[in-house]
């Protein structure tokens, strides 16, 4: 549905992207991650021909930005970080003029207006004037011009930026309902929202695309293992033997003991990906140590994002 | 064309949702009004010149605060990307636009009739003259707007497109006393540039088609330069 191929952007005096290249398929829903500056913003704008390229192509349905930008543009839906309304129209009166401009046949312009005010919330709200709407209904609103053309390509643009949690919740439902029938690039710094309704992500850092690939693989091919936290009710150092001994653990740190049931706390690192957990549990108990707490912490995608992005735990902090 | 016609009707709701389009109206019809009627008790003559004369200067003005927001209001608020993205062309968007600012200008003409119809009442009226003195008026206005839609490309800040646009018109309009202070040899040929100056054949009731292809020409090159403008806007 979309192939980027070797797309460079250079500003006067500013980095912008480089030889990035990536493709999507009909009905994928990819995420796009990257740290602000990134140039996420620019990679979209440049797919939806908004931007020039100074290199590369872009293939949107197989049809070429660069020499047939209106046929291109006719197959994207396109939401910008800030929704691209106008506080003096009505809503009714913007959809209406996005319907001309996207040459929605004026027969059909009614019912297909219609439809998508009524998918996204806005009935009996069709005649007020954007000024006074929320900032939530002015992002739906942009969700609304970027699909009424009932595009094959949709492309959002933090479509959940300056939401409260609620209409966060909101927005993302309807993505992923928009997901069923439609091929999506979504980019976020949220990366909650990526791992619960994205099947891929991208991941730029400094202008140059530095990951690729399904979600859950991603955590996996770049975790340098996972943690077992454990209580086991038995000595510190008969514990750390008996679980050193196991092949697939990595290492093991003590860390006290609990009061209250004169359990031995163990953090215990594994080596790449493999599930210890059962081998724990029949060293241990075949020892006569039982376990009376165990838990797992898996790789996150925010571990993933800064290992990728090199960026410092303080940044990491401030992503949600 | 479907495409130019919905953003000319777009842009001419936003004229009519704009306090500032009704103050820049007002401001307009209340100068050229006074003067006017100062004109015609001073001089108790029924000559249709004299309105033009006062609505020119005026215009310069006025027009761009009629046009500051043309352009400058889509790249502030971000609209642009929506635009730009759509099936429509920069030519189109531009030239949607540029209609809009037309049909106002239409407006002011439309409504400038009082003028004369008062005039009417105590004498006759010379109707080529006046004919001619209003189809100069609306090509030198369709100029200006033009000057205007390109002021509105070229910031984002409606103040500064607004204050770029009467410094060209300004300069449009002195450019032959500039002549004459600078070398006198070359007034004949600078006068040929002056936005005002150039109506005063049409104004006495001379019809020369070369004053028609300037202001068209220059109207031509404005659109042309803003659609250069937003281009390289992409490619930056």
């Amino acid at each position: 549905m979309l192939e980027v191929k070797q797309l460079s952007k250079t500003y006067d005096n500013m980095r912008g992207v480089n030889q990035i290249d990536f493709s999507m398929n009909r009905g994928e829903i990819v995420g796009f991650l990257g740290p602000n500056g990134a140039g996420k913003t620019t990679t979209m704008r440049l797919i939806t021909g908004y931007l020039y390229p100074t290199k590369g192509e872009i293939l949107v349905d197989g049809i070429s930005m660069t020499n047939l930008p209106r046929a291109a543009r006719r197959k994207i839906g396109y939401l910008p970080q800030t929704p691209p309304v106008y506080p003096e129209l009505s809503v009714w009166g913007y959809m209406k003029f996005i319907a001309d401009l996207r040459e929605i046949p004026r027969k059909q312009q009614k019912e297909r207006i219609e439809q998508v005010l009524t998918r996204l919330g806005f009935e009996g709200r069709e005649q007020q004037v954007i000024r006074g709407l929320s900032q939530g209904f002015r992002q739906r609103l942009g969700l609304a011009q970027a699909i009424v053309h009932d595009p094959e390509l949709l492309i959002l643009d933090e479509p959940t930026s300056g939401l409260d949690p609620k209409q966060i919740i909101e927005v993302r439902s309807l993505i992923s309902e928009l997901s069923k029938e439609r091929t999506i690039l979504l980019s976020t710094h949220i990366l909650q929202e990526v791992s619960s309704i994205c099947n891929r992500v991208l991941i730029i850092n400094d202008g140059k695309l530095v990951m690729d690939g399904k979600t859950d693989e991603l955590m996996h091919s770049n975790s340098e293992g996972f943690e077992v936290t454990l209580a086991v009710k038995g000595p510190e150092s008969e514990v750390l033997r008996t679980v050193n001994a196991i092949e697939s653990v990595k290492s093991v740190q003590m860390a006290g003991r609990q009061a209250s049931d004169e359990a031995s706390l163990a953090r215990i690192k594994v080596k790449a990906f493999r599930d210890v957990r059962e081998q724990l549990f029949y060293a241990l108990a075949e020892a006569g140590y039982p376990i009376l707490e165990m838990s797992r912490s898996s790789v996150s995608l925010e571990d993933v994002f800064m290992k990728l992005t090199g960026s410092s735990s303080e940044e990491g902090e401030s992503l949600e | 064309m479907s495409r130019l016609i919905a953003i000319t009707r777009k842009e001419l709701h936003m004229y009519f949702v704009s306090p500032v389009s009704y103050a820049a109206f007002a401001f307009f019809f209340v100068i050229v009004s006074y003067f006017f009627s100062a004109n015609f008790i001073g001089s108790q003559l029924v000559d249709v010149r004299l309105i033009f004369d006062s609505m020119s200067i005026i215009s310069v003005f006025v027009i761009p605060f009629l046009t500051m927001r043309l352009l400058s209001e889509e790249l502030r608020q971000g609209t642009d990307e929506l635009l730009f993205t759509s099936p429509a062309n920069l030519t189109e968007i531009v030239l949607g636009k540029y209609l809009a600012s037309l049909t106002v200008l239409l407006l002011i003409v439309t409504l400038s009739f009082a003028y004369p119809l008062i005039l009417a009442q105590y004498g006759t009226l010379e109707l080529p003259v006046m004919w001619l003195s209003y189809l100069g008026y609306f090509v030198m206005g369709a100029t200006m707007m033009s000057v205007g839609l390109f002021a509105s490309s070229l910031s984002s800040n409606q103040m500064v497109s607004g204050i770029a646009a009467l410094g060209i018109l300004l300069l449009l309009w002195i450019i032959e006393w500039i002549g004459t202070s600078v070398y006198v040899d070359a007034q004949p040929l600078i006068e040929q540039f002056s936005l005002i100056g150039r109506l005063s054949d049409l104004q006495r009731g001379l019809f020369d088609l070369s004053d028609l292809i300037f202001y068209i020409s220059l109207s031509a090159l404005f659109i042309f330069l803003t659609v250069q403008v937003l281009t390289r806007k992409r490619w930056k």
